[in-house]
């Protein structure tokens, strides 16, 4: 069986190095782990032994047990063409200006890629793990929402917008100019825009049974997966990852942790400086004592409001620069719940 | 950093631009600016700095002289149409919107030039003295920024042509637009930001933007690690320090901002960034 673990949150709170350094550790641990990344730091991929993109897992040369493979979205996008369309139609997509542009702009775009790629990998059944670092949109939240977001670009109810109308047949002569509200679109916009945009999502159209039936898979995929959300002790991440309780009902299983992320040790909040300290050192502590109580305080009450279960991952200072480093930013981890993935 | 009509604040997600976009409104009402503050990116980043609750389309004025608003993209290009294209008549489900909005979806630009035509607009107008924009993440920023210019080569006449062109010019103003790119001393803001700024160097969509770096440390001067938490703060701030300074030499701020310690809510947040841009500008 290949368990799924979805490391998820905010960008910047270094849940891309946490997703890497959870995989190392099951690496170790004697399963068969798969790293799917998005956007590592440069001395992450360099660590990971993952220089280019792109979709192919790459075995690790260090560590029998690890394969990464950093996420190329808009290859993904041609597969979806390739995949779900005539071979005609699906040229022609892979051409079109309008596709280029959606590949890039639809706000789901690399969601959706992250979550086709990661249940190919894990329905290929070759790893007891696949360790998805997913795309930092929506806070995270867009990766559960993209199949159903997709399904609905390609559905046609933009075609019914600019159609004004029932939807005309593949075959039917699609006069874009006999409808009064597109003549003035057009006289607005100087050219035949519209026109040209709706035979793109005719095309488009052709997908629809496939990346439906695709979207019902991947949706069944993110619901067996455990879900670490990770974030830092600040606000904008830890609104981000309250949004996992309050928008995810149906679409996934609870988070089995809230990963803390730079986290000063308990031992600082409140410490006073011991007489004969130095000024600079006992401002230094001062301020370091008031970050503890703030991160305790914002870990207390997201445990209390949503009653979750709640990880911590001491702040380093050290960016890891190999396997070891990386394995070793989890030495002092507290509760992470590794049995939620098959780690004893 | 406020004698210019548009500024508009962008950076890589988590670095706090939506708090420094805050603080520079905040700055500016002191100062007895006219303001409008506009939530252009994800909602709710900015109203939680001014502790509002939800913004609307509608600039409301939160304190007397800033009024703040949030792009809706419906209800701009309902404006847009009105207003920038003079086709009137026309509802938030009428027939001709929602062909837009589905252009806006597929077509590159549109949705671009909808959300970047809305703050050029106000921009205009003689209601503020200053617009301030927490504009797209940096990841973002380039495709609406050269949106008129993408517009350009999709349509080569027409109304909405003529009106890219306005825009574009606006933008590259110095003297009306300046774009602020916010940063930390880390490795993936610095490299994000470094991007950012070539292309638009290449580009030449905006002017040379202004960086600014948050969450900087400043340098603990007593070398000292006697036992206990004393010490243990004093070696981390030591080493992260020493991290930081890497990547401020790798890419020199125009500002710098400190890191502050043990604050618990973003409007204390922006009132301390105002405090400390205060002193900058």
């Amino acid at each position: 069986m290949t368990r799924t673990l979805l490391v998820t949150g905010a960008g910047g709170v270094g849940k891309t190095t946490v997703a890497a350094a959870i995989a190392v550790r099951a690496a170790r641990a004697g399963l068969r782990t798969l790293v799917v990344t998005v956007d590592p730091a440069k001395r992450l991929a360099t660590a990971l032994g993952v220089e280019e993109l792109g979709n192919e897992p790459q075995p690790h040369s260090d560590e029998p047990n690890l394969w990464a493979a950093m996420l190329d979205a808009s290859a993904s996008w041609r597969a979806v063409a390739v995949r779900h369309a005539e071979p005609e139609v699906a040229t022609r997509l892979a051409d079109n200006e309008f596709f280029q542009a959606a590949s890039e702009h639809f706000p789901a775009s690399q969601s959706y890629a992250a979550a086709d790629q990661a249940a190919t990998f894990v329905q290929a059944k070759a790893w007891d793990l696949v360790v998805v670092d997913t795309p930092p949109s929506g806070g995270g939240i867009d990766f559960f929402t993209a199949p159903a977001q997709m399904a609905d670009l390609v559905g046609g109810r933009l075609l019914r917008w600019i159609t004004g109308g029932p939807l005309p047949g593949r075959r039917v002569f699609f006069n874009v100019a006999a409808r009064p509200v597109l003549r003035i679109a057009d006289s607005i916009l100087g050219s035949d825009l519209l026109e040209r945009v709706a035979e793109f999502l005719l095309d488009l159209r052709t997908t629809y049974d496939g990346v439906a039936r695709r979207g019902r898979e991947i949706e069944g995929v993110l619901r067996s997966s455990a879900i670490f959300v990770v974030t830092t002790s600040d606000p904008a991440p830890v609104r981000e990852a309250i949004r996992f309780y309050r928008e995810l009902p149906g679409l996934a299983t609870s988070p089995a942790a809230v990963v803390f992320n730079r986290i000063l040790p308990d031992s600082w909040a409140g410490a006073v400086a011991p007489e004969g300290t130095s000024a600079a050192l006992e401002q230094n502590l001062a301020r370091w004592s008031a970050e503890t109580t703030r991160q305790r305080d914002t870990r207390e009450e997201f445990s209390s409001r949503y009653g979750a279960h709640i990880a911590t991952i001491p702040w380093s200072s050290v960016a890891p620069t190999d396997l070891d480093s990386l394995a070793g930013l989890l030495d002092e981890a507290d509760e992470l719940p590794w049995s939620a993935i098959g780690i004893s | 950093m406020l004698d210019k009509r548009l500024v508009l604040v962008s950076g890589k997600g988590g670095v706090g631009k939506s708090a420094v976009a805050a603080g520079l409104s905040l700055l500016a009402q002191r100062r007895g600016l006219r303001v409008l503050a506009m939530e252009m990116d994800s909602p709710g980043g900015l109203s939680a700095h001014f502790g509002t609750g939800p913004l609307e389309f509608e600039p409301r004025e939160i304190r007397p002289g800033l009024h703040a608003m949030q792009m809706v993209r419906s209800d701009a290009l309902l404006e847009y149409l009105a207003l920038q294209l003079n086709v009137k008549g026309m509802t938030r489900f009428g027939a001709l919107a929602r062909a837009f909005d589905a252009l806006a979806t597929t077509a590159p630009g549109i949705r671009e030039i909808i959300t970047i035509g809305k703050a050029v607009w106000e921009v205009r107008e003689d209601r503020w003295d200053v617009v301030i924009a927490d504009a797209p993440p940096t990841g973002q920023i380039g495709s609406f920024l050269r949106a008129p210019v993408t517009i350009a080569e999709l349509v080569p006449t027409g109304r909405v042509r003529i009106q890219a062109d306005f825009m574009s010019e606006t933008l590259k103003n110095p003297e009306i637009t300046e774009l602020i790119l916010v940063s930390l001393p880390e490795e993936l803001p610095v490299t994000e930001t470094e991007e950012t700024l070539s292309w638009l160097a290449k580009e030449e969509v905006v002017s040379k933007p202004r960086v600014v770096a948050n969450r900087v440390l400043d340098e603990l001067t007593d070398p000292g690690t006697p036992p206990g938490p004393v010490g243990e703060a004093a070696d981390l701030h030591r080493s992260l320090w020493r991290e930081q300074q890497n990547w401020l030499e790798r890419l020199p701020p125009d500002v710098s901002l400190p890191y502050l310690h043990g604050l618990f809510t973003p409007g204390e947040v922006a009132a301390h960034i105002a405090d400390e841009l205060e002193a900058h500008t």
